[in-house]
């Protein structure tokens, strides 16, 4: 089985790993890098609870492999308050205390990706109307909620 | 670990992909965007024992404007060809079909020739391809080659195993553009999609999902075109389109082929009444 070092900065660390190439960067971020509040549900892209950003770039984790990620850098909800660009108040940031607030999840199982792709979302479009908000939430997937509570969560922190 | 053992190669430029592709064919498959790739590799759908990893190839990143054409680059992503400006006002019709596709997290990984020459029935981005007549460069160890789209994505045609489509050469077309089209779920492969676009000179229209790859529909273009700026009646565009229809019609588990072809002519409908309100990029 072919094998590769990669580096990678996950959360602000730099870490070094010796990766199967077939290992998945969501496998990868759970397993090897401590990444627990990562979450990896459908496995094929379908859900989104998987998202983190790349260099900058919202993506699904498990759509990529680990081997390339060498060379970059990995935000996980670990970075949220940095994805948001503010502190946390009591722990939660902004977007965090507003899904509380608004009852945005249940279960918690698609929030991890949600609330990442939502920070970089709201960081490129601070006041998207609600046809930009469904747009993004298309590629999120969410059994508990029935979304209403996640848009009523984002409409209230856009600026 | 979900996807099957393969070995991994991570070429630093196209001759070196292209002498992988000779070596292995047949057993290579390219990695750009992944975001059908990986899925397939993940659920063991595909199984390649050579994965090349294309995206650290420099250069391929590039929209390039040419005097009579654009050139598109193997890792323009489709977000990034959705916003760029040049797109919007040269290539007509690519970016109104692109915020169709997937969902913006997957755009923005993507790339606009994966999901090409992927011809996923329903794809949008081919019906936009065989419209405007795009070309593609193949380049294989042997030389580089030019191909119209209708000899890549065409009935029954594919990418040569030992070839990689380098770039897509799109025409310098500012015109009207109008997309629509109806899927199971938003971001999802469409049941029937529309491109309608116009310019003074000539209309166009294409259909992705009613027939297996996408259909060319020169009947109903001339009907729009002479009507314009009024919209033929449904009924006037689904006499047009039996015309047009030279293949069979698509049926797969999401949908069958009477629900296509009746959608077909009012998919049609909504596509040229957007492509009439919109203003000409010229």
């Amino acid at each position: 089985m072919q094998c590769l070092d990669i580096r990678v900065i996950v959360d602000g660390k730099a870490l070094t790993a010796t990766v199967p190439v077939r290992l998945l960067l969501s496998d990868f971020l759970r397993e090897q890098a401590g990444c627990g509040g990562l979450h990896v549900a459908c496995g094929h892209g379908v859900c989104g609870a998987c998202t983190v950003v790349l260099d900058d770039v919202p993506v699904r984790a498990c759509l990529l492999l680990a081997v390339q990620a060498d060379g970059a850098a990995v935000q996980t909800i670990a970075s949220l308050p940095q994805l948001e660009g503010c502190e946390p108040e009591r722990g939660l940031t902004p977007l965090q205390q507003s899904f509380r607030r608004y009852h945005a999840l249940q279960c918690g199982y698609c929030t991890p990706g949600l609330l990442v792709a939502t920070a970089k979302f709201l960081a490129g479009c601070p006041s998207p109307d609600r046809a930009r908000i469904l747009e993004h939430l298309n590629g999120h997937l969410c059994r508990c909620s029935g979304y209403a509570n996640i848009i009523a969560a984002i409409e209230a922190v856009r600026a | 670990m979900k996807p099957a053992p393969f070995a991994y190669a991570r070429p630093r430029t196209v001759l070196e992909t292209a002498g992988l592709l000779a070596k292995h064919t047949g057993a290579a498959r390219l990695l750009a965007g992944g975001q059908s790739l990986v899925p397939l590799l993940a659920r063991r759908l595909a199984c390649p024992v050579l994965l090349v990893d294309i995206n650290r190839i420099a250069g391929l990143d590039a929209i390039e404007v040419l005097p009579d054409q654009i050139r598109m680059g193997a890792l323009v992503r489709q977000q990034q060809a959705l916003c760029s400006e040049v797109i919007r006002r040269e290539v007509a019709g690519l970016a109104e079909a692109l915020a169709w596709v997937a969902n913006p997290v997957i755009r923005q990984r993507g790339t606009v020739i994966g999901n090409l020459i992927a011809n996923t029935p329903g794809a949008e981005l081919t019906a936009v391809a065989l419209a405007l007549g795009a070309r593609f460069v193949l380049r294989c160890a042997a030389g580089e080659q030019i191909l119209a789209a209708e000899e890549l994505i065409g009935p029954g045609r594919s990418v040569p195993a030992q070839a990689m489509v380098t770039h897509v050469l799109w025409p310098r077309r500012p015109a009207q553009a109008g997309f629509f089209e109806v899927a199971r779920r938003d971001g999802h492969a469409p049941v029937v999609a529309a491109l309608v676009t116009r310019t003074a000179r000539d209309c166009r229209v294409a259909l992705s999902g009613l027939t297996r790859t996408a259909l060319v529909c020169p009947t109903m273009a001339r009907l729009i075109g002479e009507g314009y700026p009024r919209v033929p009646s449904r009924e006037a565009l689904a006499a047009a389109l039996t015309v047009d229809l030279t293949q069979t019609v698509h049926t797969d588990g999401a949908c069958g082929a009477q629900y296509r072809l009746q959608v077909a002519p009012a998919v049609s409908w909504r596509a040229a009444q957007r492509m009439s309100l919109s203003r000409a990029t010229a």
